[in-house]
């Protein structure tokens, strides 16, 4: 195909698509008056068009529509029971929030043994306070003993360097 | 992805409503003005070999039940808030429980805790605070560390030390104590 006929083709096509202005149509159809080529060209171009227009476009069945048309729908009915909803997260919050109010409104009671062993821990909490506290009065009367030793010897002490002082001060 | 983070949230959220029972039990002590933290020294010395945790909860059942008994015993024990005792058995590596004993006690100066009694021997410390508030007494801490163990006990709400022997006698609990 030369440039010649990829032009002519070109100026057919609009003409079949109603591109062409009504002064190139004029031009064109002149043309074909005087080339058999070219008016054999638009005759099966327009038949080709006419064909073209003349296949009639399949329906689909009815079942097949019907699915189509509920494809939407389904898609747009919410899932039956999903954790994700908001109800449904909510419900699930709920259930230990339940079981903790029902749990300190009614405390446990602990059972005999559990109290006898709670009695048991706690005596051993005041041996052990008993403990520290004859450790610590130990080294109290320990600390205050060497004080008051401290204190009577030392007195002792410059009362005899007093009464020497004295001595020899009389001496002199 | 908006689907994953929606399921991690409301399992998330699951985990911590039914942690939360848990939590509150061991926050109940917590919350307390007289409670003191001795921290952990199961790294070095191993699971402690006495381990109290009473709570006033169970302290009103002790109390309770020791009414028929001593009205005297359980007007003290009704005073009690919490009681928790942990005991590590050192074996003479007393260098971490020493460290915990000052950092205790540094924690407990800034806390406004008045130390009662400190003994510094070389081979013991002993510590006695109490925390007062308005006359009252809220708490008190005991903590004596020498070669064999480190002890520490945290009473929490009112006690009258003077009462404490006669608790004892009520209790007629033996309990073997290394008082060397």
């Amino acid at each position: 195909m030369n440039e010649y006929d990829e032009k002519r083709e070109e100026l057919i096509n609009a003409l079949m698509d109603g591109e062409l202005s009504a002064t190139d149509a004029q031009r064109l159809k002149a043309e074909a008056s005087d080339d058999r080529e070219l008016a054999r060209a638009i005759i099966e171009a327009y038949q080709l068009q006419q064909e073209m227009d003349a296949i009639e476009v399949e329906r689909a069945p009815n079942s097949l529509r019907k699915r189509l048309r509920a494809i939407p729908r389904e898609h747009r009915r919410a899932p039956v029971f999903s954790f994700l909803q908001p109800r449904w997260a909510m419900a699930l919050a709920a259930i230990p929030l339940f079981v903790i109010a029902v749990s300190l409104l009614q405390p446990d009671t602990p059972s005999a043994s559990e109290v006898a062993q709670a009695r048991l821990e706690m005596a051993i909490a005041f041996a052990y306070l008993d403990k520290a506290g004859v450790i610590t009065g130990r080294e109290i009367e320990s600390r205050v003993g060497h004080t008051m030793a401290d204190a009577v010897t030392g007195s002792v002490n410059r009362a005899i360097k007093s009464q020497n002082l004295n001595s020899k001060e009389k001496e002199a | 992805m908006k689907r994953l983070l929606m399921n991690k949230f409301v399992i998330g959220l699951f985990c911590t409503l039914l942690a939360l029972p848990a939590m509150a039990q061991e926050d109940e002590l917590k919350g307390l003005a007289g409670y003191v933290d001795f921290g952990d020294l199961s790294a070095t010395y191993g699971e402690p070999k006495i381990t109290i945790n009473l709570g006033g909860t169970m302290l009103n059942f002790v109390s309770m039940m020791s009414s028929s008994e001593s009205p005297e015993t359980s007007e003290m024990i009704s005073k009690l808030k919490g009681i928790r005792v942990q005991i590590y058995a050192l074996d003479e590596n007393t260098g971490a429980a020493l460290d915990q004993f000052s950092e205790t006690k540094s924690s407990l100066k800034s806390s406004g805790w008045e130390p009662i009694v400190q003994v510094n021997e070389d081979d013991e410390q002993v510590l006695v605070y109490m925390k007062m508030a308005n006359g009252n007494m809220e708490g008190m801490t005991v903590m004596v560390v020498d070669e064999e163990e480190a002890v520490f006990v945290n009473v929490i709400g009112q006690l009258n030390p003077a009462e404490l022997a006669q608790v004892m006698d009520k209790f007629d609990v033996d309990v073997d104590l290394d008082m060397d």
